[in-house]
């Protein structure tokens, strides 16, 4: 545990709160607060152009009474209003109608030590506000210097720590301290009717784990000059490989498609499919909550159930769906410890690394796209259907020949998922949704 | 109590928090006081399964200096506190001599730009659960397909005083509401879903008069079953038909979001060396308006205190306005037009759309989809996006195909792609049916979320890539 400091104020204003809405006639009473501490700094064209600092605390609760739920929030911490607050909540709880699945979770006897998870850089505090702005300028120094690029949207630091306080009326009351460190670039290349822009970023948790300035740079420009001179394809069916960010995104939407809450109301295409085999046998997918020093990683989810790691897809077999609790009643299953505010988030989820290179995928394409960039919206989670505008290099005999912009891909994930023909060795744990470079059969390509 | 009274200040703290924020020598400081309360109901599963209530209360504060913009922003409304605030902001700029702000001089706004007769809130939780019921009902009992439904109600009241160093001092109240419907409709294996959602700037007597409940949950419940039995688009180029009130995203994504005025004081948009130059064929006009009588994208000030204005960005397809925040309208030299806005305390306000629209042509829309012998037409939509080099996608829910001038088989999931000056000069026929979309929009831009509203007449679009599936 992060020090279970009894004299932290903000658990004491929680444990009050909690005593307060019990003893006003709340059966059940959750109470979460949050407090922060950000700084950014945005500069563009080698000069400060936004500096931000702020803390700020919110406070949220749910409270239950005779299976009926209400949830109310404020950013006003006067104990005044927070009572009434309570009061309120428990009043319009009456007006809700009974909910055999609504509830806290019980209090479980084993939780996660969460020093062991390495949420926290204590040298991100002290950080000297010079070295902050230095690192955003020197980003973008590096950037520019490159001739092939004409603007600059700026490069920003951001940092943050954040402290979560969770204490609910079954007796869990808990702290951690977390932190998060940014840095980002975005270039444009190209004259007046030819631009195209890329950007790249690195988010860590520990500061020493970032990328430097030159990596983030160099990787921005490549990502930015090698759309240059796009050509429009014709429209066809085509092997399509998604780089890593695009692969991260089509997890990002299976996510969204194996969340409890979509699997009971029965807006997601994998409804009622536990255990069947939905994907290729090569396929892994997993959500872990325990990978020291990841994103996603946290001692306790926003319920205060304890994070685990989930097998999703195993040899392509759906085996869990992920859920809070109120999404496992609903389904007669556990909670997987992945409540997240009112609904569900993932921790880590990911696609387990193949063996092939990335380089080795492309070297052995004959002839198809190199999926960079999408744009839009067009994922829909009922059928699995995905249509949208997208934005890649064209291969021919192992080759990247030119690139190509103006084409929409469009497939279905469930398709996608039984089509998935090699699997990368390159997953970096960039954010809390990520996977290797994969490539796809065949997909849909909208051109002229 | 009224929201003044949540920040125990008076106007010589003001002062005093405007000298600290000027005391490092910024050209201009700002406070942004915001208090909030938001309301949620959510029926699913035919239950009520949850009420919320929440509020917003911080401040924060604004300092400029050159180019530069400081900011800082708290929640804890002690002066204590707040001048740190002002402090972090001030050390934007490093010179040594403080400026002095003007004193302030508190002014009503001239005009309401949303008349209200029956505020949601302050109805009863009663009362608007009745309106969620309503709804849910009328899309559930609409067809024995219709498998699921979720109906929410969201309202809130945002109060906005805003206090700078120029003497400014003023303040609205600004009601939002939204009543949504998603209908999901199951036949054979098959499962889609639609939506239908209605509000504004308004209060519940819209609900008896513009757009009832009944309506709204029906709606939803046709489109789910107008899926049902849509087919995936043909793909490749082709003549598009937009059309009226939903297709304004297009607008709102290929030409809106690049006549921002920091893309073009940045010269990242493709717009930016393009001013007063033809962008477009001679029968568009397209207009941002944050004056529109209870439109969801209007407001009385902007989010910097400026007085909003009907702002023209293309006459007759010539470009001849931007959308102007402070710093872009002082720093490029050009009068302010009314579109600094921001999420809330915590973020800087930039150059925003508000109600965005083509004005109407001459066609008579059933004459336009004669014109067309094989193509598609785009009703309605999820969303779109836009980079600055004008190039955009949006996403069609649901369409039809044009078949020797009728509207055919039904349509789902498409995605229309194009790059926006290329577009503007395709636009072939403008209608003469101007309408707008759902009253329920929100646009995103570097993290802030506002409300919006777009729309446009029938339009015909020459040659546009549909991304689709065969």
């Amino acid at each position: 545990m992060t020090k279970a400091n009894a004299d932290s104020p903000l658990k004491v204003l929680a444990e009050n709160l909690v005593m307060f809405g019990r003893s006003h006639g709340a059966d059940q009473i959750e109470v979460t607060i949050l407090e922060g501490n950000e700084f950014s700094v945005d500069v563009r064209l080698g000069q400060i152009e936004n500096l931000c600092e702020a803390g700020a605390r919110g406070l949220s609760l749910r409270v239950i009474k005779d299976q009926r739920t209400a949830y109310a929030s404020s950013s006003d911490l006067d104990r005044v209003q927070l009572e009434n607050l309570v009061e309120n909540a428990i009043r319009r709880a009456e007006l809700a109608s009974i909910d055999e699945c609504a509830g806290l979770p019980r209090l479980e006897e084993n939780q996660i030590e969460t020093s062991a998870l390495l949420l926290n850089d204590p040298a991100i505090s002290v950080l000297d506000p010079k070295e902050k702005i230095e690192l955003a300028l020197e980003t973008e120094r590096i950037g520019l210097s490159d001739k092939r690029i004409t603007n600059s949207y700026g490069a920003s630091f951001e940092t943050r720590v954040i402290r979560t306080t969770l204490v609910n009326s079954f007796g869990f009351s808990q702290e951690y301290e977390e932190t998060f460190c940014s840095l980002r670039l975005g270039l444009q290349a190209g004259e007046t009717d030819n631009k195209v822009e890329g950007s790249w970023s690195s988010v860590k948790r520990i500061f020493k784990d970032l990328e430097t300035p030159e990596k983030i740079a160099s990787t921005c420009v490549e990502r930015t000059v090698r759309q240059l001179n796009a050509r429009k394809i014709q429209t066809q069916v085509a092997p399509v490989v998604f780089e890593p960010p695009m692969t991260s995104w089509l997890l990002s939407f299976l996510f969204a498609c194996v969340s409890g809450s979509a699997i009971y109301q029965k807006t997601s295409f994998l409804a009622d499919r536990l255990g069947e085999k939905v994907a290729g046998e090569e396929i892994y997918i997993s959500d872990d909550g325990l990978m020291p020093g990841m994103l996603g990683t946290t001692p306790f989810d926003s319920e205060g159930v304890s994070s685990q790691k989930t097998k999703i897809l195993d040899k392509g077999i759906l085996k869990n769906y992920l859920c809070n609790t109120y999404a496992a009643r609903k389904l007669k299953l556990r909670s997987t410890g992945n409540a997240d505010g009112g609904g569900i988030g993932p921790h880590n989820f990911y696609l387990h690394a193949g063996t092939l290179p990335p380089e080795k995928i492309v070297s052995t394409l004959d002839r198809g796209l190199i999926l960079i960039r999408t744009l839009g919206h067009g994922l829909n989670p009922i059928n699995g259907d995905i249509s949208r505008g997208a934005f890649g290099l064209w291969v021919e005999k192992g080759e990247i020949v030119y690139p190509v912009s103006e084409i929409t891909i469009s497939g279905n994930l469930g398709r996608i998922l039984n089509s998935i023909e090699k699997i990368g060795n390159d997953v970096e744990f960039r954010s809390s949704v990520v996977g290797p470079t994969i490539q796809i059969s065949e997909l849909t390509i909208a051109g002229s | 109590m009224s929201y003044e009274d949540h920040f125990h200040l008076q106007d010589s703290d003001f002062h005093k928090i405007l000298d600290v924020a000027l005391s490092r020598g910024g050209d201009f400081a700002e406070i942004y006081l915001e208090h909030r309360v938001f309301s949620l109901i959510n029926m699913e599963e035919d239950i009520i399964k949850e009420t919320s209530e929440s509020i917003n209360l911080g401040l924060g504060i604004r300092v400029n200096s050159g180019d530069k913009t400081g900011y800082a922003y708290t929640n804890d409304i002690s002066i204590e506190k707040i001048k740190r605030a002002a402090l972090m902001a001030a050390s934007i700029s490093s010179e040594s001599s403080a400026k002095n702000s003007a004193s302030l001089s508190p002014t009503p706004l001239p005009h309401n730009f949303y008349p209200v007769l029956d505020p949601a809130h302050k109805r009863s939780l009663r009362d608007k659960i009745s309106l969620v019921r309503q709804t849910y009902d009328a899309a559930q009992k609409f067809n024995p397909k219709i498998k699921k439904v979720k109906a929410s109600l969201i309202d809130q009241i945002q109060h906005v005083w805003i206090i700078n160093s120029e003497g400014l001092s003023v303040s609205e109240g600004r009601p939002l509401i939204k009543l949504v419907c998603l209908a999901v409709a199951e036949h054979s294996n098959k499962r889609e879903a639609g939506y239908c959602g209605g509000g504004g700037r308004v209060g519940l007597e819209y609900f008896k008069k513009v757009f009832t409940p009944k309506e709204i949950g029906q709606e939803a419940a046709k489109e789910s079953l107008h899926l049902l039995e849509a087919i995936l688009p043909p793909a490749g180029e082709m003549p598009v038909v937009l059309a009226p009130g939903h297709s304004g995203v297009l607008i709102h994504e290929a030409v809106g979001h690049l006549l921002e005025a920091d893309f073009n004081r940045k010269k990242t948009s493709i717009f930016w060396d393009k001013m007063g130059t033809q962008v477009g064929l001679p029968n568009l006009t397209i207009y941002d308006d944050p004056t529109l009588p209870n439109f969801r994208g209007s407001y009385n000030m902007d989010d910097e205190g400026t007085i909003p204005k009907k702002t023209p960005l293309i006459v007759n397809g010539k470009l001849v306005g931007l959308l102007q925040d402070r710093l872009s309208s002082r720093l490029m030299g050009l009068p302010l037009t009314g579109h600094g806005r921001r999420q809330d305390f915590t973020c800087i306000p930039i150059p925003r759309m508000s109600n965005t629209y083509i004005d109407k042509g001459e066609y008579d829309p059933e004459e336009i989809v004669k014109s067309v012998d094989k193509g598609f037409y785009a009703q309605k939509y999820q969303g779109g996006q836009v980079e600055d080099s004008g190039k955009f996608t949006f996403s069609v829910s649901s369409g039809f195909l044009i078949e020797d001038g009728r509207l055919t088989s039904p349509v789902k999931q498409a995605t229309l792609i194009g790059t926006n000056i290329d577009i503007l000069n395709k636009i072939e026929k403008v209608g003469a049916d101007l309408q707008f979309g759902f009253q329920t929009g929100t646009c995103g831009k570097e993290g802030q979320t506002v409300p919006v509203t777009d729309g446009c007449p029938t339009l015909k679009i020459s040659r546009m890539t549909v991304g689709g599936q065969s």
